[in-house]
């Protein structure tokens, strides 16, 4: 066999460009590092988030508001609201039903993309682009219901092993509390406390309360809400929220109803977006939505409550 | 087929080997065409203003790149010296191996291109590797001063390359490097083989070799269509009796029968021995996978690198059929995917031809059944094989072990075999579903993400368990939505029908169109119990 040195030279050196070329083909999204994060600050009067505290807002309880338990009115009344949507009438009724919810406590704030940036950094977490690619103090979008279940399970167990977690948040999750998503119930109390209005303020519309019918989302906490329960804000518009909930057309049930496994699943979301005209952006408005939908006006915000 | 080479005395006047084997068509007389390697240059370039070219930022800086450099490489041969150039520049030699094994590859192209339509897309890219090839070849030849043997040679090379492997857009220049290779070989590792000097190796199998080799140590398959080509080519209906029909034309010109045939009757007898005893399919679903089936038609009997004597061919089939049975299970223990198995051990066993062949030799010389062999004329011999070969095809068709429905596809059954704990086939299973999975069957993914969860099959890690459950709620399939809120017991359902399109198409198109009764009555005949009874039940 005839093989000059020179050849063999002019093969090897092209199998070395292929051996260089795949040696230096991108890595999967294993090995990120987790970068710390700076401090986020919004424009004066604006929120504040802590970077030591996975950029949860920096209040007393990370941004997280008690709702005492009991019951409120759940579903729309169609005396007061001639918008409202049939899947909002509890069957067998005409208006609203009282739902018992024990109590939980609920962020005050839709869920930042700097808060889902902690997490996707520290997990390496498989996530879309979009997601991020929004100024930090934005809620979070373009993500999916497992994304967004995901982020509560890992924010849950931050706070049980942080030294640094409020005693009173600690308390919570050692007495059997766990960081999720909200039920419908858990959403809809927090979003009108216990009257049955249209709109967290009251029954009238108010553009200066909520980002609606507008064309981007804004800074969560940009529409300051005085009279809305809890002091929770953007309930109503900015992006609609995720819940823990299979969608069903009603009665609404307390526990987690297991839905028909031959169905196709469907999750819940609430509140209305950016994107939405006012009838869509009310207190009782259910949206059902394809779990795994990505979309620009779809978020969510987190609550510790039993499970 | 084989005729003696009859060379012009410019072509060997200098000692070079022919470009070339060792059959040979009439020689043309010679002419002087300096300009030629341009022209193929400037078509490259000119190649990359075609839209599949620019839809990709460094598919079109590979065609640019590529044409820059067969430019600088002219212009090196032209500030060298115009009187330097081989003299007559061409000899224009036409070659019923190129020119027949170019159509037959180009029969699979199109009927395999109708049924995954990403063939088809890749002409384009075929023809800039064309023109590339031709340049190239005409360059190397005239660097090493003598002419360049003008013909269809480049097409089989390119065609059979890219039946096999063709990289993705954003590293296509390797494309052109892996034909580069396989040039190259052709042109440098000679020997001397009955008395005429011989490219050593295939030249798309030598490329073909190395790069496998390279994607299996740096784990770089990724960059490759290699898994897709693999598994696609049985997308398309009657794919075994397609690549039957066009074996025996090669089989016909270039009496390669007994490579072909023998490397198929070895895998199929250890498909029927292992089945026999382990109760379960060797390649999964199929008692041949078809790229392999392509491969032992098409890669591994190129006439110029394999046996010349009968004994020598039935050899080399036989070595061929046991080594890719060696490599798959090889490439499975160590993780490597498996669709290498067909291109890794040819040129080796080019590199074995010349003992193949004297151990042929040999053997005939001493072996007493040898001498009572009626002394046929190779012509009548080879349609002798050929006769035996449609009889065994045949055979092995009329028993359901080509086309149509494999005992492998049927889910239930890998379902049933890991229950029992048959070997591989909890593996099997679980590599049937990360692929429907992939292919976004949320059943799947959800039974995967169980596996994981529950680590009775495999080793056990919750949170990958808790991707695939994720993935399968994004799927809408309920159970993988309720699993990932981490219930007291882990939830499972039946396949949805959008699911069972995908579980019931043994290996081809996804059964959009299919009406649901149709759908339940294949899954029925596919054991899955729930189908039977809806069936029964409406």
């Amino acid at each position: 066999m005839r093989a000059p040195g020179v050849a063999l030279a002019l093969i090897g050196g092209a199998l070395a460009v292929v051996a260089w070329a795949v040696g230096s083909a991108p890595a999967s999204q294993e090995g990120r590092g987790a970068t710390e994060l700076p401090v986020v600050r919004a424009p004066a009067g604006a929120v504040t988030f802590r970077a030591d505290a996975w950029a949860l807002p920096d209040e007393v309880l990370l941004g997280f508001v008690e709702v005492p338990a009991g019951p409120f009115p759940m579903g729309s009344d169609p005396q007061l609201d001639s918008t409202a949507f049939d899947n909002e009438l509890w069957a067998g009724t005409t208006g609203p039903q009282m739902v018992e919810v024990s109590a939980f406590h609920v962020g005050r704030y839709e869920v930042t993309v700097a808060q889902f940036r902690a997490f996707v950094e520290a997990t390496s977490y498989p996530t879309d682009p979009a997601a991020l690619d929004a100024p930090a103090d934005y809620p979070v979008a373009n993500v999916t219901w497992p994304d967004a279940v995901e982020y509560a399970r890992w924010l849950d167990t931050q706070l049980r092993e942080s030294s640094t977690t409020p005693p009173q948040l600690a308390a919570l999750l050692e007495g059997g509390a766990r960081v999720s998503l909200p039920t419908e119930a858990e959403w809809e109390k927090a979003a009108r406390g216990l009257r049955s209005d249209v709109y967290p303020w009251g029954n009238g519309l108010r553009p200066e309360r909520a980002n609606i019918q507008s064309s981007s989302p804004r800074a969560v906490g940009s529409y300051p809400c005085d009279e809305c329960p809890h002091g929770l804000l953007d309930m109503i518009g900015n992006v609609w929220e995720w819940t823990l909930t299979p969608f069903q057309a009603g009665p609404y049930r307390l526990d987690i109803p297991s839905p028909d496994l031959r169905d196709d699943a469907l999750g819940v979301m609430r509140g209305g977006s950016f994107t939405d005209p006012p009838r869509n952006a009310r207190t009782a408005v259910r949206g059902g939505a394809d779990p795994g939908a990505r979309r620009p006006f779809i978020g969510f915000r987190v609550v510790i409550a039993e499970r | 087929m084989a005729t003696q080479s009859k060379r012009s005395p410019a072509a060997r006047g200098r000692g070079h080997p022919p470009a070339d084997g060792t059959t040979a068509a009439p020689v043309v007389p010679a002419v002087r065409r300096s300009w030629v390697p341009l022209a193929f240059t400037v078509a490259l370039a000119m190649a990359s203003t075609v839209d599949r070219v620019r839809s990709h930022p460094v598919l079109l800086g590979s065609f640019l790149g590529s044409a820059l450099a067969l430019l600088v490489w002219q212009g090196w041969l032209v500030l060298r010296g115009r009187d330097r150039l081989p003299s007559p520049a061409f000899e224009v030699v036409l070659r019923a191996q190129h020119y027949v094994q170019a159509c037959l590859q180009l029969s699979v192209y199109a009927y395999w291109g109708w049924y995954w339509r990403p063939v088809y897309q890749h002409a384009w890219l075929l023809v800039g590797q064309l023109l590339f090839a031709y340049a190239f070849g005409i360059l190397l030849a005239w660097s090493r001063g003598r002419p360049y043997a003008l013909g269809f040679g480049a097409l089989p090379i390119v065609l059979s390359t890219n039946l096999f492997i063709w990289f993705r857009d954003d590293w296509f220049y390797l494309q052109f490097l892996l034909i580069a290779v396989g040039l190259l070989g052709r042109e440098f590792v000679t020997w001397s083989r009955e008395g005429k000097r011989t490219h050593v190796f295939n030249p798309s199998a030598l490329s073909l070799g190395a790069f496998s080799l390279i994607l299996i140590v740096a784990d770089a398959t990724h960059l490759t269509w290699g898994q897709e080509i693999a598994s696609t080519l049985s997308m398309a209906p009657r794919i075994y009796l397609v690549l039957f029909a066009i074996g025996l034309v090669a089989m016909y010109n270039f009496s390669i029968t007994l490579v072909s045939g023998l490397a198929s009757a070895v895998l199929f007898g250890w498909s029927a021995a292992f089945f026999a005893a382990a109760g379960v399919p060797y390649f999964i679903n199929s008692e041949i996978p078809s790229a392999v089936f392509l491969g032992l038609h098409l890669l591994v009997t190129d006439p110029s690198t394999s046996p010349r004597t009968p004994l020598g061919k039935a050899l080399f089939g036989l070595l061929y059929g046991a080594s890719v049975v060696a490599l798959f299970s090889g490439l499975d223990a160590i993780g490597a995917p498996r669709f290498y198995d067909k291109l890794l051990a040819v040129p080796l066993l080019n590199l074995s031809v010349q003992r193949i062949d004297a151990l042929a030799h040999r053997i005939q010389g001493t072996a007493r059944w040898s001498r009572a062999w009626p002394a046929w004329s190779p012509t009548r011999l080879n349609l002798v094989h050929m006769a035996g070969w449609i009889a065994f095809f045949g055979a092995m068709s009329a028993t359901g072990r080509t086309d149509g429905r494999h005992t492998g596809d049927s889910v239930p059954f890998w379902m049933q075999a890991c229950e029992e704990q048959r070997p591989t086939a909890c593996t099997r299973l679980l590599e049937i579903e990360y692929s429907y999975c992939a292919d976004n069957s949320g059943w799947a993914c959800n039974e995967l993400g169980r596996h994981l969860t529950e680590g009775r099959v495999t080793d056990p890690d919750r949170e990958l368990g808790r991707q695939y459950f994720a993935r399968a709620c994004e799927a809408r399939f309920q159970p993988g939505c309720l699993n990932l809120l981490e219930p007291p017991a882990l939830v499972r359902a039946d396949p949805r029908a959008l699911d069972l399109r995908l579980l019931v198409r043994e290996g081809r198109a996804t059964l959009v169109d299919t009406p649901e009764r149709e759908l339940y009555t294949r899954a029925c005949d596919h054991q899955w119990r729930f189908a039977c009874e809806l069936l029964a039940s409406r």
